[in-house]
């Protein structure tokens, strides 16, 4: 264990170093030179961003474009694998050929951490990140997107499902 | 008795021997050692087929792979179960089950309680060097009104058809077209309509064959499943309740070899649980004023019904128990009334159906606990009987009543007397012909609300566990199983709002009122109230909830009678 | 008529300090953020020039939260005493020469004391009180905290504060800061001659106002806001403004007596009309004044706060022993030069 001088623990100083002011005026030239950098600051509102397709942004339901009928089969396995329990699936029969639908799709968008185990699990590629991340209420209880918030036509998601073939 | 060695480790290659009847298999031996073998065909409750051969097992001095479950033991036998040649054996089963099993997991109903999705995990080969496509088979098919089948994920396991014939002794089920294009229907003109028939779904091993009210319900993971009681018969089934969001879902039989074995009736299943969903549930207790009843707070309806059975004499008072409460709502409502009202009269009424039962599970007496209303007393010994009671209060004899967990007003002449009444108390847990002319109701607690015995038809006592919670009963650990849901969630979270009801236990509430009469009658648990009836009742010596278990005890009585005969 | 031209002047001080300070605090978001490759605030007005507004329109507004168990008189005398004294002590600032109006010569000080410096030094002690008693009156224990970091800060820093100044008094021979200024404007400025008395004074400076790196009497992470975690509203803002004033103070203090004051080197104020005169002198000091300033917010956005027995260290073991060294240099030297 090093001391410094006070006999704390700490790294060893050298005598430079100890003077104290050398050093200051060292960490000065450093902001002063941060002072004078460009910046690259975003001005967000006004200018605005197009996440590329490894973003994670809200998680969507896909829907097919022809048929208007979500790919989900309500298997709940993402509401399984959610780590923050933000998914809930009610299943329930149709006479499609998947036999299965969500009735009720509900994820709580005050729970949701956007890690992305949802559509890393999904065997349908149903639930997908998108790259919407504007997401706000002002109640807690809209929080709650449903079936109406969360299916999106597959053409709006092109980028993330062709993302997505590479890893498949 | 030979004895047989079963290796399950095939690295050190030491087993445990165990000595077994003459006769017995291999898959039962490996068993008695505590080594399960995988199986799909085979099932302790029926007859050995021998069809899936997953049970290949290697026996020393045999020349190939025997079948676990259809190859007798010998004296000196070693079965190598986790050798090699058996590991490679099942593995080669599984891809060969698989060529055709559809792998839709996820749309399948039975994921998470699936006997193939499980063996493929811990003993599949996890790849299949088939890669045409699958076969096509009916799917959706209705085999009776509640058991849709699935002939795509069917594997051809024939437990159905062997419980058909060998269980229900109904033969409905059949192979049909032979190869790979073999499925299972019924016998033309024949339904699946048994009374036994939904076993056939805990049967199959796979999600073959489903449950048409239970599909796609929920999944297995997302629900909690608590050891329980059926009450719709004498039998008194063991059960498991499954429970999500606070809400019954669906039952399935429990093995207990004592009362059901590994079955369970369609009605059973199907319809013993209705009330505890019922949308006509009390919610709260309710005092008639100015003769309408108006739902008031317990204390105060507590309170109410003790003033209002105060002014009578004993002989005034009825009491009427009930086989369907509990062991330990009969009892304190027996020491209700003779020790704090002091009155005879007590009694509860039968619901036998004559005819309405058969030689496999099903009882005429549709309650599950008559046998433990009579054993704790809730008879007359020297008062009215139930008929009596009624003759009294047409005479004007008896002015007050109280019901307990029972609807009594069956027929209009009853409704009549009872209207008569000067004071009737009511517990229930829905609203009946009774609560609407009682003064005082109570809502009472079902029986996957509570903690209680029941006694069958055998004398044998059994426990069961609250699987629902009231308002005042927190799913807490300990008390409650719990799922995942249960585990993490929180009051905010929409899915954790399953109706939680404002009920209590009828023993909670009559020891309440005769605490409120000055009867000495204060417990903090069913299980205290148990404890003291086991010490003062001769044939409940010796029992409490931990002796009980998940299989339950006989009386003694029960067993000295078993002596006898 | 004495009486209304420093009425006058007051006023006019007033305005324009209050002003620079609400300016002072949008210089600092944006030499923050500039300093941490972002832009700051940018919204409100032009460039987010109109922030000050809306930051004191929103102090304004805001509810003034008094703590239920807290002193309400003592609560609301604080932040009070901290800008009256922190204003007060601008009086003897001399921020130019003169002007001539109506061939009249004005003086560009409110108040000429002859002990104009020790009347500084003593109003910037009395400020102590402000925050102690607002620590006090809060009936908090964070703020109570803060209260006492801050008095026992003050009194440790206060010595070297004064003692460092002597020096320049010894060669200047006064404590009015007119003369001391006028003094410099003939010869060198002061810094040349005390290089190691500026040294402490700084740094003492920079504990005398709480700014980091002393700023251990609100020390976020240890005391929440320290004195000022009870207050809210415009009492709160008060203690903001009071701070930006001192550091004006401080600023101003070391301009009139380290770096000439409204002098210029080389530049001879007689040949100009009187009033140009005082233009380019107040011009000087106010552009000197600015530098120091920025030199405060440069060491708070480079410096990590000190640890509190550090604080302790530094200014008994180093400050107090430099700056008697520095007396006692000062007075060997002009011994020896006389």
């Amino acid at each position: 264990m090093m001391t410094n001088g006070n006999g704390k623990t700490g790294p060893k100083l050298t005598l430079w170093e100890k003077l104290y002011f050398p050093e200051i005026i060292h960490g000065m030239s450093i902001t002063i030179r941060a002072f004078f950098r460009p910046k690259f600051t975003r001005q967000y509102p006004e200018e605005r961003w197009t996440p590329p397709p490894v973003f994670r942004g809200r998680p969507v339901l896909v829907m097919e474009d022809e048929t208007k009928v979500e790919r989900c089969v309500a298997c709940g396995l993402c509401a399984r694998v959610c780590p923050s329990l933000a998914i809930e699936v009610q299943a329930a029969e149709t006479e499609l050929d998947k036999e299965r639908y969500p009735e009720r799709f509900e994820i709580n968008m005050l729970r949701c951490i956007f890690c992305g185990f949802c559509e890393e699990v999904c065997p349908e590629e149903a639930i997908i990140m998108s790259k919407d991340f504007e997401i706000t209420f002002t109640d807690p209880r809209d929080a709650i997107f449903g079936k109406e918030k969360l299916l999106i036509p597959a053409s709006h998601l092109k980028d993330r499902l062709e993302f997505l073939k590479q890893y498949r | 008795m030979p004895k047989v060695t079963i290796v399950e480790d095939p690295v050190d290659g030491k087993g445990k021997t165990v000595e077994v009847e003459n006769g017995t298999t291999v898959i039962r031996a490996a068993a008695q050692a505590g080594v399960e073998i995988p199986h799909f065909c085979w099932h302790p409750g029926l007859s050995v087929a021998g069809n899936c051969r997953m049970c290949l097992v290697e026996i020393e001095k045999m020349p190939k792979l025997a079948i676990a479950c259809a190859t007798q033991v010998s004296e000196g036998m070693v079965v190598h179960v986790n050798s090699d040649k058996a590991v490679e054996a099942r593995k080669a089963i599984l891809e060969f089950i698989l060529i055709n099993h559809p792998l839709d997991c996820p749309i399948c109903d039975e994921a998470g309680e699936c006997n193939l999705q499980d063996y493929t995990y811990s003993h599949g080969p996890g790849h299949s060097a088939f890669e045409e496509a699958k076969n096509k088979k009916p799917k959706r098919v209705p085999l009776g009104p509640n058991v849709v089948y699935d002939a795509e994920r069917c594997i051809l396991c024939s437990r159905c058809i062997r419980f058909m014939d060998e269980i229900a002794k109904e033969p409905t089920l059949t192979f049909v077209e032979r190869g790979d294009r073999v499925f299972i229907d019924t016998f033309p003109g024949k339904d699946l309509t048994n009374p036994y028939s939904m076993n056939v779904i805990d049967l199959c091993p796979v999600g073959a064959l489903t449950n048409r009210e239970y599909r796609f319900k929920a999944r297995v993971w997302e629900t909690s499943s608590t050891e329980g009681i059926c009450p719709g018969c004498a039998r008194g089934c063991d059960v498991n309740i499954w429970v999500r969001n606070n809400e019954i879902l669906r039952l399935t039989p429990r093995h207990n070899p004592e009362v059901n074995n590994y079955w369970i009736c369609d009605n059973g299943r199907l319809n013993s649980f209705r009330h505890v969903n019922s949308g006509e549930r009390l919610n709260s207790p309710m005092i008639r004023k100015d003769g309408v009843l108006q739902e008031a707070g317990w204390d105060e309806a507590l309170a109410h019904a003790a003033d209002a059975l105060k002014p009578f004499s004993k002989d005034e008072i009825a009491v009427l128990g009930s086989a369907f409460a509990s062991v330990e709502d009969n009892y304190v409502l027996r020491k209700f009334a003779r020790q704090v009202l002091g009155t005879q009269n007590i009694d509860f009424f039968r619901h036998e159906i004559e005819g309405d039962q058969d030689a496999l599970l099903i009882r005429a007496d549709k309650s599950p606990n008559a046998y433990g209303a009579l054993e704790v007393g809730v008879a007359p010994s020297k008062g009215a009987d139930v008929n009596r009671i009624f003759e009294l209060i047409a005479s004007g004899k008896i002015k007050a009543l109280y019901v307990m967990d029972d609807d009594i007003a069956a027929t209009k002449e009853r409704e009549e007397l009872l209207a008569k009444l000067d004071v009737l108390i009511v517990n229930h847990w829905v609203s009946t012909k009774t609560t609407q002319l009682a003064d005082v109701v109570f809502p009472s607690a079902t029986f996957a609300e509570k903690f209680g015995t029941y006694v069958n038809f055998l004398g044998r006592v059994q426990l069961s566990r609250p699987a629902v919670s009231t308002l005042e009963q927190e799913r807490v650990p300990g008390r409650f199983n719990m799922s995942r849901l249960d585990k993490f969630g929180s009051a905010f979270d929409k899915w954790n709002k399953g109706p939680r009801r404002n009920v209590r236990s009828s023993w909670e509430i009559i020891s309440a009122i005769g605490s409120l009469l000055g009867g000495k009658m204060r417990y903090q648990s069913a299980e205290k109230v148990f404890d003291e009836l086991a010490q003062s009742i001769p044939s409940f010596k010796g029992l409490s909830y931990a002796r009980l278990g998940d299989r339950g005890a006989p009386l003694k009585k029960a067993k000295e009678e078993a002596l006898v005969k | 008529m004495i009486a209304i031209e420093a009425l006058i002047k007051i006023v006019i001080l007033l305005l324009v300090v209050l002003g620079i300070v609400a300016y002072l605090v949008l210089l600092e978001r944006k030499v923050s953020a500039y300093m941490q490759d972002r832009i700051g605030p940018n919204r409100v007005g032009p460039k987010g020039l109109f922030q000050p507004i809306a930051d004191i329109l929103k102090l304004i507004l805001k509810e003034m939260i008094v703590p239920e168990k807290a002193n309400s008189f003592i609560h609301a005398l604080a932040p009070i005493i901290s800008i009256t004294v922190a204003v007060g002590a601008l009086a003897v600032i001399p921020f130019g020469n003169y002007i001539v109006i109506g061939g009249q010569k004005i003086s560009l000080m409110i108040a000429n004391v002859n002990i104009g410096v020790l009347y500084i030094l003593a109003m910037s002690s009395l400020g102590v009180y402000g925050i102690t008693l607002s620590g006090w009156a809060s009936n908090s224990k964070y703020s109570l905290l803060g209260g006492l970091r801050s008095s026992a800060q003050m009194i440790s820093y206060e010595l070297s504060l004064g003692l460092s100044l002597i020096g320049v008094f010894m060669i200047d021979r006064t404590l009015q800061l007119d003369r001391i200024t006028m003094a410099q404007s003939m010869g060198l400025w002061n810094i040349v001659y005390q290089p190691l008395g500026f040294l402490v004074f700084v740094t003492a400076a920079f504990a005398e106002t709480n700014r980091l790196p002393f700023d251990l009497p609100e020390a976020e992470p240890e005391l929440v806001g320290g004195y000022h975690t009870e207050y809210s509203g415009m009492r709160w803002g008060l203690f903001f403004l009071s701070e930006y004033t001192n550091m004006i103070v401080s600023s101003a203090v070391m301009v009139s007596l380290y770096f000439g004051g409204w002098s210029l080197p080389y530049v001879n104020y007689a040949a100009m009309a009187p009033n140009l005169a005082a233009l380019v002198q107040v011009v000087t000091f106010f552009a000197k004044l600015g530098v120091i300033i920025f030199i405060f917010m440069w060491v708070r956005w480079t410096l990590p706060r000190f640890r509190y027995d550090q604080l302790m260290n530094v200014g008994w073991k180093v400050m107090l022993p430099l700056a008697i060294l520095n007396l006692l240099g000062t007075g060997a030297v002009l011994l020896a030069v006389k």
